[in-house]
């Protein structure tokens, strides 16, 4: 049996799936890094994810245009998001329970308007959307191994590495970085120095909104190829751990990302070795519960550690006072 | 006191308005028929007796989640995993409800207790997770509703499926077990009669006792709270643990009183709604009835909605949402708020001024 699994895990088809899996985790995590450091939870991107999802498939259908339904997918994503900023920032709804109602959106919201628009209540199937394409990275697919897992990905996982990068330089290479990272440590200093906190939040959020429609429209243009009810499950909130896990910087995220697109794709192939289905889906989620318990732990060690140390020196320094 | 309590009340009605006239403008896009899914949406619920008991009997499980939800949102402990404990509390029920052997009664009673257990248990998860080791409690019951769902459906499969039976469910529950009927012809439970009770309790120990003072002191400063020698950590466990065992509750009161197997493969959307509840109830728990009772309603109009007309059930999430983010927002409506402050404190001074005149004219 653990023959079998490490077979499985050390495959080509398996790192390729992990790259595939982590692309939506990695989409809503980034867009949660963004707001978080904004210092705003953002804790409605499942539904923005769901509804990205549902607008991919509508418009691509529509426009017979992947391109145009991704657009408009990010489009939606950040309307939604910058929804969740009004209700949070100007009329004061505490951010989580606004998040919370955009998830509400999120799950019947979406059935209500693929009924409108296809007629059914479960899956898209009958609209004719399209999806976004696969490419072949050239050099690195010649590369033996390396290219067969790092090429042929649909365009979208590569615009996904791509945004760890992005989302770096504009948090730490950016005046706008700069003061989303102020805003995010502390609004009142922010503000004394003359930077709109409320303007700051509002960008933070729509960049978020736009990341996590980019991860809503994989899910249903790339990852599958229709929108069908409840398809993101609990993505965006795997994100909001995977974000905690990565402290909120781009690359530590995209690393914890990667561990549960990891997590993810070894429930998958479990499965197939005759696993019960239900436990093998229970495993990303128990996952993150560990991880995020480990990953809490050792800060509040190293907090302790940190004031550990001060009083060794305070009490040194009283000493040699002596 | 009171100025600011009528101002809530108009508030509240106002943010229901809004959600209404928000669901009124889809229903007048999608429809065909609007006046008549109108007036399904809004009136037809009241039209037939047996809408209302069908009202009643659904607000049984958003009450206990209401409350569920009010115990631990008072205490700031923002615990979404009302819904896998729901979830998970029917099936606790139903599995006691198939294996033990208990008199009447008392078989119900062992059941719903054995569901409050487990549940109370479960949310020593994200408690301790927050208090010993800082982790967000919000992400770790997000990620524990999904696990309870997998466990539960595992456990259903696996352990309780009846093998005769078409779907998967599980064997039928022993009669001693079955919360009876309390309206005849109905399916009405006792089960409403034990949410009120509950619902009752709750009050007392929110408001009555030194534990409720505590969770609602930390809500409103953890800090002070902390300072002023209360248990913040063993408080925040335990309004998520009472939480849990409520939502538990509410699960088993629902299975054991409406159905006669387990057949749940979904989370059944309670746990959510019991938050909306609770945000309805501004965190009161005597009023979530009340909440609830508005909740069941709009269900009911919505589902009736989709029987007659050609508007799906959905619209109620919408609904729900927007009354959800209106109810929430502190700042709805602050400037009439602004405007009964000053005319309130205007009348004051008039009064005032009107009173000394009085006495000088006595002088």
């Amino acid at each position: 049996m653990l023959e079998n699994i490490l077979g499985i895990i050390f495959s080509i088809p398996f790192a390729f799936s992990i790259l595939r899996i982590t692309t939506p985790i990695l989409f809503a995590a980034l867009a949660a890094v963004v707001a978080d450091r904004a210092g705003v939870t953002n804790i409605g991107l499942e539904g923005i994810m769901m509804i990205s999802a549902l607008t991919g498939v509508i418009f691509s259908a529509w426009t017979q245009s992947a391109g145009v339904g991704l657009l408009c997918a990010m489009v939606i994503g950040m309307l939604v998001a910058l929804m969740i900023g009004f209700f949070a920032l100007i009329l004061k709804t505490d951010i989580i329970l606004a998040g919370i109602a955009v998830n509400m959106l999120g799950s019947g919201g979406t059935i209500l308007f693929m009924y409108l628009a296809s007629g059914d209540r479960g899956y898209s199937a009958n609209l004719a959307s399209k999806v976004m394409p696969s490419i072949d990275i050239p050099l690195i697919k010649d590369i033996p191994v390396l290219g067969q897992i790092l090429s042929g990905h649909n365009v979208l996982t590569y615009v996904a590495l791509l945004c760890v990068f992005l989302v770096w330089v504009l948090l730490y290479k950016t005046p706008l970085g700069l003061q989303i990272r102020s805003v995010g440590e502390n609004p009142n200093a922010a503000d004394s120095v003359g930077v709109s906190v409320n303007r700051i939040s509002f960008i933070a959020l729509g960049i978020s909104g736009v990341l996590a429609g980019l991860g809503g429209a994989f899910m249903s243009m790339g990852y599958m190829s229709s929108f069908n009810t409840n398809m993101t499950a609990g993505r965006g909130f795997i994100a909001l751990a995977a974000e905690a896990m990565g402290r909120g910087e781009p690359l530590g995220t995209f690393l914890t990302s990667l561990l549960f697109g990891f997590a993810d794709a070894l429930a998958n192939n479990l499965q197939s070795l005759g696993f019960p289905a239900e436990l093998v889906k229970m495993t990303p989620y128990v996952f993150t519960i560990v991880g995020l318990a480990v990953y809490a732990a050792s800060t509040m060690n190293k907090a302790k550690k940190i004031r550990h140390h001060s009083k060794t020196k305070k009490a040194g320094a009283a000493q040699a006072g002596a | 006191m009171r100025k600011s309590l009528k101002f809530e009340i108009i508030r509240g009605a106002a943010a229901i308005l809004v959600a209404l006239a928000v669901a009124m403008v889809f229903i007048f896009i999608i429809s065909d028929v609007p006046f008549q899914a109108l007036y399904n949406l809004i009136v037809a619920p009241f039209t037939r007796m047996r809408y209302i008991w069908i009202i009643l009997e659904r607000m049984i499980p958003i009450i206990f989640t209401g409350l569920a939800t009010c115990v631990m949102f008072n205490a700031n402990q923002f615990n979404l995993a009302g819904e896998g404990a729901v979830f998970f509390g029917g099936l606790v029920a139903g599995a006691c409800a198939i294996y033990l052997r208990l008199p009447p009664v008392l078989h119900a009673a062992a059941c719903i207790a054995a569901a409050m257990l487990v549940c109370g248990l479960t949310m020593l998860i994200p408690a301790l997770l927050k208090t010993k080791l800082g982790a967000s409690e919000m992400v770790s019951s997000l990620m524990l509703n999904y696990i309870l769902l997998q466990l539960g459906v595992y456990i259903l499969s696996y352990h309780l499926a009846d093998r005769t039976q078409g779907a998967t469910m599980s064997h039928k529950f022993l009669d001693t077990a079955i919360i009876p009927t309390l309206v005849p012809k109905t399916n009405l439970s006792w089960g409403i009669v034990i949410a009120l009770v509950a619902t009752v309790l709750v009050s007392i120990f929110m408001y009555r006792t030194r534990w409720g003072y505590a969770i609602r002191m930390i809500g409103i400063n953890q800090s002070f709270s902390k300072y002023s020698g209360m248990k913040v950590a063993a408080t925040v466990v335990m309004c998520q643990v009472v939480g849990g065992m409520l939502a538990g509750m509410g699960g088993a009161v629902e299975i054991l009183g409406y159905y006669d197997r387990f057949k749940w493969r979904q989370l059944p959307g309670y746990g959510w709604d019991g938050i909306t509840i609770a945000i309805l109830a501004k965190n009161n728990p005597i009023f979530i009835p009340l909440a609830a009772f508005f909740m069941a309603y709009l269900r009911r109009g919505c589902d009736l909605m989709q029987l007659n007309t050609d508007v799906p059930a959905e619209m109620l999430s919408i609904i729900q949402a927007v009354i959800f983010l209106f109810f929430a927002a502190e700042q709805f409506l602050s400037k009439y708020r602004h405007k009964l402050v000053v005319r309130d404190a205007k009348d004051e001074i008039a009064g005032k001024a009107a009173e000394k005149e009085a006495k000088g004219v006595e002088a």
